[in-house]
Formats: C-alpha cells, sequence, structure tokens
C-alpha cells in the first residue's frame, strides 16, 4: 500500500504546483485578464503574435514568468540541498546554510553593492563567494585529520559562516548610509522583485547539475543515514558521496542565493513537511521535497508581491508563514509518519 | 599702617575682585546659543575649529566657512576630488558622529580639539539626547541644526551665527532663499492635473524608491513632480517591482545609480515604459554630492534648478551651465573647468544621443 | 573464501591498540572473539572490514589486500553487524534491510523488485516478517539486532563480521541469535563474532581468539583451549570449566568460581 501511495503524491504535488502557478500568473499589481493571459500564452506556445497590448504581454512573458519559475528553481533547490544535508549529516535540524554557503553569498553581493558594481557583478560574486566558503571550510575539515569527518565539517563551516558574517556586518558598517546600505539591507532580506529572464536563464544550469546529481546518488545519500561506518560496510564510498552531496548542494544553493537574495527557513523546514508525509528514504523524499519547496516558494513570492503595498521580503515571510504551520502540522500530524 | 593683611582678609579681597570681574570674563568667554530642538548651548565666544559630524553637516559648513570645517566624515573617493580645492580634499577623515552610525573614534574627535561639534539634518529626540550624551561625554558643545529643505536658509543664519561668520550666512541665506522661492514660484504655475509624473528609482536594479514625504524625495517635491509611488501611501524608502512600475507608466524616470542608468536600456523588462521608448530617463549628476537625493544637505539646491530644466523646460528657460558654475564656486569654492561641467552636464543623456 | 589478518597492527591516528594479530576467517566456520570491554575488539572489527587503515601488517582477502580493494568489492565479500543503536529518522525495518542490498546495485541505481524480494527472504529468515513495515526506531532492542543481522543476510555475503550481536539483548533474543549464527555457519557462510561471554564461545564458536592487552591469540576450538588458567588471565576472576550433558550430548560450561548468593545458600547446611 506504501508503494502506491507514492505516485500518487507526487501527481497531487505536480498538479498542486501547477494550479499554483496558474494562480501566479493571475495575481500582481498590474491588471491582466485572464483572456490577455490565455491569448499570449497561446501565441508564445505557437510562436504567434497575440492581440494583447505590449505591456500586457511583457507583464506576462518577462516580469511574472520569470518571477515564477524563479521561485520554482529557487523553493525546489533550497528545500532539495536541505533534505540532501539532513541526510548527509544524519540530523533533521540541518539547513543548506549550515556550510557557509549564505554567508559566502552575502559577502559576495554585499562586496559588489558596496563597490557600486553591475546586478550581474553583484550576482557573480555572489555566486562565487557561495562556492569559496563551502570550499574552505571543507578543506579546513579534510585537514584535520582523526575525527569525526562530520563534526569537523559542521564545525569549520560554523566557524567559516562566523567569519564571513563578520565580514558582511563590517561592510554594513562601512557602508554609506544613504545609498549602499538600504540596498545592502534588501539583499539580505531576500527579494524576486528584479528576477528577470535572464536570471532565471543563469541559474538554471547550476541548479539543474545539482539536481540531477542529488537524484542520481538518491539511494547511496538515503544509506548515508546509516553512519559512515554501516554505510560503508554496505558498499558506499562516503568519502566520495559525501563530497559529490555537497558540491551538488552548494551550486544548486549558491545559483539561487545569487538571484534572490538570502532565504531562510525552506531548506530546514520542507523537508520535514515532505518526510512527514512520504518517510526518511531518500528516494521518496527527494521529489516530494523539491516540489514542495517550489510550492510554497511560490506561494510564499506571490504574497510578497500582492499582499502589501509594498514588495515584502521573502526572508521574513518564510520565517513568518513556515514557522507556525510547521508547529501546527506537528501538533495535528501522529509523531511518526506513518 | 602696615599692609599686611592677615589671611583671611587677603581671601576676602581676592574673591571680591574675582566676583566684580567675574560677569565680563564669563560673557567674554561663552554665550548660549538655542539649537534647532530648543537645546541652549554654551559656547565659546569664538569658534575656529569645527566638527561636522555627519556628511549633511560637513557640506554645509563647507560651503559656509570652509576653514572652520576640521575633516570630513569619510574621504573623497577619486571621482569627487578635482571637483574641491586640494587643501579642502586633503582635510582629515574623522568619522560619523550621528544617530544614523557612528565610525568616529569619540577620543580622536577630542584629540582634534573642537569648538563645538554639530550636526545637521532630521532632528528628533533620540538625536537630541544623542547630542546630550556626546556632550557630557566630551566636554564639548554639540548643536543640531533642522536640515529641512524649505529651511535651508534659516540654517544658514543659525550656523552663521554660531561659527561667527555673519557675512557669508547672509549671502547663502539670500541665495538659497531665491532659489527655493523663485523654483517654487514657477512651478506654482503648473496645475495639478499637469504634473509630469516621475518615478525615481535608487539602488542598483532601480527597484528602490521613496514614498511621499521621504527625505530622497524632498528634492522632486519641490519642482512640480508627480511622485508614482505617492499611491503607497507616506514613508521612507520601499522596495517595488518591475510590474509596478509597469503599472504605474511613468512619464519621467530619475535616477542616482549609474549601473540602473546603463542597464535600463538594453532590460526587456523596462522595454514597455514610454519613459524609457522616449528616452526620458535621466541620471543625477553626482560630483562631488549627489545634486538631488544624498547626502541630503544644501548641495540638492543645484539639483532644483536640474530638474526644474528636465521637467518644465518652458518654465526654466536660463541656461544651467552658468548657474551651475556659479553655484559650484560658492558651495564648493572651485569654478568647474569647462570640461568637468560636460562631464556633469551630458552624462544624463542616454547612450548614443 | 579466507580473511586473514597477517601481523596486524590495528589502531587510531597511529596509536596502536594492538599488534601482531594473526586472525584467519573460512567459510563455513564460527570464530568467536572473546575479551574484555575496552580491549579492542570493536578498533579490531572495523580494521578488518577495511573502515580503518591497517597500522602496521595486512589484512587480506582471498589473497588480495583489503585496503586496496573498493568499498563495494569488499562490501560483496564481508557483511557487518553493528550492535544494535538508535537512528534518528524513522526508516522502516524493510528499509533499513533493504540497504544491505546496496553493495550489488550499480552507482546510480535504485534497488529493484528482485532486490525487495531478496531482503523480504532475508527479514524471513531472522523470524522478523511480521514487523516488516514497522518503525526501526520503535522496535525493541532485540528486534532492531535481528533486523540489522538480516540486513547482513541481504547483503549475501560469504562472510560475516558480527560485533557484540547479542549485548544488550534479554537471554531469549540472545540464545536464538546465537542460533542464527550456528545455522549460517551450517550454511556455509564464515562468521566472525566477538562477545564477552565465554560460554557463548562454548556454545558456538568453531574456534576462539583472545583478545587482551594488545594482543590477539587463536587458541583454537575452545574445548581444546578455553580454559581456567586463560579466563582468570582475561577477566581477573576465578572460573570453573564443566561439562554437563544437554539432550544426551556433552556440552562445555563456565561458572564462576567466587562467592555469590547460590554457594553462600549451599554453603550454609
Amino acid at each position: 500500500m506504501r508503494a502506491a501511495k507514492i505516485p500518487v503524491a507526487l501527481a497531487l504535488a505536480v498538479f498542486g504546483l501547477g494550479c499554483l502557478v496558474v494562480l501566479a500568473f493571475a495575481l500582481g499589481r498590474f491588471p491582466v485578464s485572464p483572456g490577455d493571459f490565455a491569448r499570449v500564452m497561446w501565441a508564445w506556445m505557437s510562436g504567434g503574435t497575440p492581440e494583447v497590448p505590449a505591456t500586457v504581454q511583457t507583464v506576462i512573458l518577462n516580469v511574472r514568468g520569470p518571477r515564477i519559475l524563479a521561485a520554482i528553481v529557487v523553493g525546489a533547490a533550497l528545500a532539495g540541498a536541505g533534505a540532501a544535508y539532513q541526510s548527509l549529516f544524519r540530523n533533521p535540524l540541518v539547513s543548506p546554510d549550515i556550510l557557509g554557503v549564505s554567508s559566502g553569498a552575502a559577502l559576495g553581493a554585499v562586496l559588489g553593492i558596496f563597490f557600486s558594481l553591475d546586478v550581474v557583478f553583484i550576482q557573480g560574486l555572489a555566486f562565487i563567494g557561495g562556492l569559496t566558503a563551502v570550499a574552505t571550510a571543507y578543506f579546513i575539515a579534510s585537514r584535520m585529520r582523526g575525527h569525526d569527518p562530520i563534526l569537523v565539517l559542521v564545525l569549520a563551516g560554523v566557524v567559516i559562516g562566523a567569519l564571513l558574517g563578520a565580514g558582511v556586518a563590517l561592510i554594513k558598517y562601512l557602508a554609506d548610509p544613504y545609498n549602499q546600505l538600504p540596498a545592502i539591507t534588501y539583499w539580505l532580506l531576500g527579494s524576486l522583485a528584479a528576477a528577470t529572464r535572464a536570471d532565471f536563464l543563469s541559474v538554471l544550469p547550476a541548479a539543474a547539475i545539482g539536481i540531477a546529481v542529488l537524484w542520481l546518488l538518491r539511494w547511496r545519500i538515503s544509506v548515508l543515514a546509516l553512519g559512515d561506518d554501516e554505510a560503508a560496510s554496505v558498499g558506499v564510498e562516503t568519502g566520495r558521496i559525501r563530497v559529490a552531496v555537497i558540491a551538488a548542494a552548494t551550486l544548486m544553493t549558491a545559483a539561487v542565493v545569487s538571484i534572490s537574495g538570502i532565504v531562510g527557513w525552506v531548506g530546514l523546514l520542507i523537508p520535514h513537511f515532505a518526510r512527514l508525509m512520504v518517510g526518511p528514504d531518500f528516494t521518496r523524499l527527494f521529489p516530494v521535497t523539491a516540489l514542495l519547496g517550489a510550492a510554497f516558494m511560490l506561494g510564499v513570492d506571490t504574497i510578497a508581491r500582492t499582499a502589501g503595498r509594498i514588495e515584502l521580503p521573502l526572508g521574513v515571510l518564510t520565517a513568518v508563514i513556515g514557522t507556525p504551520l510547521f508547529l501546527w502540522l506537528l501538533a495535528t500530524a501522529r509523531r511518526s509518519w506513518q | 599702617m602696615t599692609h599686611t593683611f592677615r589671611p583671611q582678609r587677603r581671601r576676602i579681597v581676592f574673591g571680591g575682585a574675582l566676583a566684580a570681574l567675574a560677569p565680563s570674563l564669563v560673557q567674554a568667554q561663552a554665550r548660549t546659543v538655542t539649537d534647532s530642538v530648543g537645546r541652549r548651548v554654551q559656547l565659546p565666544a569664538r569658534v575656529e575649529r569645527v566638527y561636522a559630524a555627519g556628511p549633511p553637516a560637513s557640506i554645509l559648513l563647507f560651503a559656509l566657512a570652509p576653514e572652520r570645517l576640521l575633516g570630513w566624515t569619510s574621504p573623497f573617493r577619486p571621482a569627487e576630488r578635482p571637483f574641491v580645492p586640494s587643501r579642502y580634499a586633503d582635510l582629515p577623515t574623522l568619522g560619523r558622529l550621528t544617530g544614523r552610525g557612528n565610525t568616529a573614534n569619540v577620543e580622536v574627535v577630542i584629540g582634534a580639539k573642537p569648538d563645538l561639534i554639530f550636526d545637521y539634518g532630521t532632528v528628533s529626540p533620540t538625536l537630541a539626547s544623542l547630542a546630550d550624551r556626546v556632550q557630557e561625554q566630551t566636554g564639548i558643545p554639540y548643536l543640531l541644526i533642522d536640515g529641512a529643505f524649505d529651511r535651508i536658509p534659516e540654517a544658514f543664519r543659525l550656523l552663521g551665527d554660531i561659527v561667527s561668520a555673519g557675512e557669508q550666512a547672509l549671502a547663502w541665506s539670500s541665495y538659497s532663499a531665491r532659489t527655493l522661492d523663485e523654483v517654487r514660484a514657477r512651478v506654482a504655475r503648473v496645475p495639478e492635473g499637469r504634473r509630469p509624473r516621475v518615478y525615481y528609482g535608487r539602488g542598483p536594479n532601480g527597484l528602490q524608491t521613496g514614498l511621499s514625504g521621504s527625505i530622497n524625495m524632498e528634492t522632486l517635491e519641490r519642482v512640480g513632480a508627480a511622485n508614482v509611488a505617492a499611491e503607497l501611501g507616506r514613508g521612507g524608502l520601499v522596495q517595488v517591482s518591475i510590474e509596478q512600475v509597469l503599472n504605474w507608466s511613468p512619464d519621467v524616470i530619475v535616477t542616482t545609480d549609474p549601473n540602473f542608468f546603463a542597464s535600463v536600456w538594453r532590460d526587456p523588462s523596462w522595454q514597455p515604459l514610454p519613459a524609457v521608448r522616449e528616452r526620458r530617463v535621466h541620471l543625477a549628476p553626482g560630483l562631488p554630492f549627489g545634486w538631488i537625493d544624498f547626502p541630503p544637505s544644501i548641495n540638492r539646491l543645484i539639483g532644483l534648478h536640474w530638474l526644474g530644466r528636465l521637467l518644465h523646460p518652458a518654465l526654466f528657460p536660463e541656461p544651467l551651465r552658468p548657474i551651475a558654475r556659479d553655484f559650484y564656486a560658492r558651495a564648493y569654492h572651485q569654478a568647474p573647468s569647462d570640461a568637468q561641467l560636460d562631464a556633469l552636464l551630458t552624462q544624463e543623456k542616454p547612450p548614443g544621443s | 573464501m579466507k580473511l586473514e589478518a597477517r601481523n596486524l597492527g590495528y589502531g587510531y591516528r597511529g596509536q596502536l591498540v594492538g599488534r601482531g594479530a594473526n586472525l584467519s576467517l573460512s567459510a563455513g566456520e564460527v570464530v568467536c572473539i572473546l575479551g574484555p570491554n575496552g580491549g579492542g575488539k570493536t578498533t579490531l572489527f572495523r580494521t578488518l572490514l577495511g573502515l580503518i587503515p591497517p597500522i602496521e601488517g595486512q589484512v587480506l582477502i582471498e589473497g588480495t589486500d583489503l585496503h586496496a580493494s573498493s568499498r563495494a568489492a569488499i562490501a560483496r565479500l564481508v557483511g557487518y553487524v553493528p550492535q544494535a543503536h538508535l537512528g534518528y529518522f524513522p526508516f522502516t525495518v524493510q528499509d533499513v534491510v533493504l540497504m544491505g542490498r546496496t553493495a550489488h546495485l550499480s552507482p546510480f541505481a535504485v534497488p529493484s523488485r528482485r532486490d525487495r524480494d531478496l531482503a523480504a527472504a532475508a527479514i524471513e529468515r531472522v523470524g522478523l516478517a511480521h514487523l516488516a513495515d514497522a518503525v526501526y526506531t520503535r522496535i525493541s532492542g532485540g528486534e532492531r539486532q535481528l533486523a540489522l543481522i538480516a540486513r547482513a543476510l541481504a547483503q549475501a555475503t560469504p562472510l560475516l563480521v558480527m560485533d557484540e550481536p547479542t549485548a544488550s539483548l534479554d537471554f531469549g533474543n540472545q540464545v536464538l541469535v546465537l542460533e542464527t549464527v550456528a545455522k549460517l555457519a551450517g550454511e556455509g557462510i564464515g562468521v566472525l563474532v566477538s562477545t564477552h561471554d565465554p560460554d557463548q564461545a562454548f556454545q558456538c564458536a568453531d574456534r576462539v581468539a583472545l583478545v587482551h592487552r594488545g594482543s590477539v591469540t587463536d587458541i583454537g576450538p575452545p574445548e581444546e583451549g578455553l580454559d581456567a588458567t586463560r579466563l582468570r588471565e582475561l577477566y581477573g576472576i576465578e572460573v570453573q570449566i564443566s561439562t554437563v550433558e544437554v539432550e544426551g550430548r556433552p556440552r562445555r560450561v563456565c561458572v564462576p568460581a567466587g562467592v555469590t548468593r547460590q554457594s553462600a545458600i549451599f554453603g550454609r547446611e
């Protein structure tokens, strides 16, 4: 009976996401009628020109479309990376930030803003910053022989994260309070308000590679939850798998953080939801987590751009919406996922 | 009679003499000035060394009486230096000591031996209490001057009184009053419905803007422009989305970020805007200090002319160059060269025009 | 199929815990490692499994150096049954046992129908079929141990290494595990099992190796090599080894000779 549940759960998740996408296209500051939307989508698919004003076309194809796609990728990547790390570190309280990727990306972006660089460079620096932070943490950890590899990795990540966080704080301190500091603050709170088609296309390869690697290794990642010794004894090359998972998760996370800014909680909470639904086996957990994460992010971003008179920051919304939801779920669901 | 006073008598005479001289001594040493928040502060008779606690204060003092300025709050960037005489550009960096994030080391400030510290900008009870604390801690008088745009003439008069630069204060107060009145009178002729709808885009992606009443929008609000973001209410800086801007469809877009200005022409999301298509996107000059937004000080006076010409060419027919040259000579004590003026005044044109 | 340790020096971070170990395990035999707590049995096992590298000497499997083989290759030859522990994640017994099949899967594969069937058969074999869908973290310690044995069975290796499989089990489950060990050896699997109870060595071992103070001594069959002197050396207590008849057949037992309640009662005459 459990085997039958999974395709059903997946189908429901995909359907739910689809509905959310349609809803997201319908909502927004700019008035777009369903008829206009249908005409534009039809024309886009069939390659013709729709009979709608250019502005409406732009809103649908260049503004809402990329933003919705970006939200989906961001949510799927953050949640998927979170699930992978939770299996890897055998700890359900782990988020993708544990090795310092967010702090690294933050420092990169903040430096870009501080030096008044073009948005492309700000994003590029964020991406590189995220990768560098994790590479450094991994390098430090690999030099510490003779300790539990997971423990030193986490400690190195915490240390690097703290160091880079201090760097961010320093830049905030030195930044021009009239011009740069607001830009820095907005970036750190997370937002997809400026997500363009180019942004989406630039993060897609990295996110796709990361997701593909995690998907291919899904069984081994599941086995890793047994612990290093036991996983090795059943034939898993724990060291190599660990590197691969960290590399993939970091690639995904750094890429999406570079366009969205710091968005917390998704990588921590969504895997929990998914685990409560389908259990800890990563082969089932990963696709469900990714879909849930995409749907959650899309929902939150849609609220961010429609709920208030101004854009609400994503980082705040994910915490405000996610935590009560999670508490409710814990309270009403039974302790185990069955 | 021998003039050997007994010790008590000596003390009485000495004390009496002192008491007699005291009032005049005190008067020669101090005067009391009331600052913009009603704080009565004791100042020495001559104020020679002044520490300006924040960027707007530095600019105000620099314009009025540059020789009193002890130093700047942050160093000049290379692009900014050519507009200011090098002896002023080379003044030391002392850091900020305002309510908006301090970088100054109080000991360094004391070491610079200022006769007074002052700040210029928004005045609030918090800032007033901060001023009291610094004053108590350092023993140096700390004054607050209201930075409201419309009260610039008064600010000059008050500062002039404080630093004993009465003549310059008079010149500045009449110049600034004239400018403000002139602009006000001209734009009053534009009826409410005919005001151009302006979007002010800040930040590298142009999606930060100021709500009505925000200090960032002060210049814009005084040149007969309708801030498209006003419908969102009153407040400060906010972030909006491209969709929102598309919905507003402003007539004119003004920005202060060169990166945004360079990219807006190629960005497909901004294309549909009439303002972009008609090349009515303008980058405000910003050297050595911004013309329309930050720092929020008297540097914005020239911005009134610039924006006025941009939005209502018919109402502001005078060529901008002489006005700009004159303003720079007064405010920054160096008339810009023709090449510098070219650079300033043509950078707001879209590439290729 | 033979697992061999030759002059093995084992330990952590260059610190030797034991040296000069010469040990072998062949298919179809049960070798019992006997020794006090903290004697280094687990470290020895981890070295024999290739989880930590040997400091001196070699571990050979079928004549080739274990350390040079891939994890998957080793996992197809030697299975590991650790002491039952509690993980956090609520995997089912079925999930846990299925993980034993990993050694037979290619790097990106997931278990097939056949793998699931083999796992189900292994669960049957240890008598846990009624708990196949139970959550691993919520069954008893004994049941968890059996599940781990099932996992090793699903791994289908000719050799098994079991680290104190009866620790924290009740009497009935202990016997059950020992019976399973004997049964497996009867089916041709070589089992290396560690214990600190001499009686268990008597019950199931073909050969015994004593691990004590950094040395590993193969003393051969327990009836021959395990005597009171050796046990006094090992545990520091006096014991008496006797032979009793159980269902018509002689069995060796080990009884502590010191003062116990029993001896005190019988002493009162």
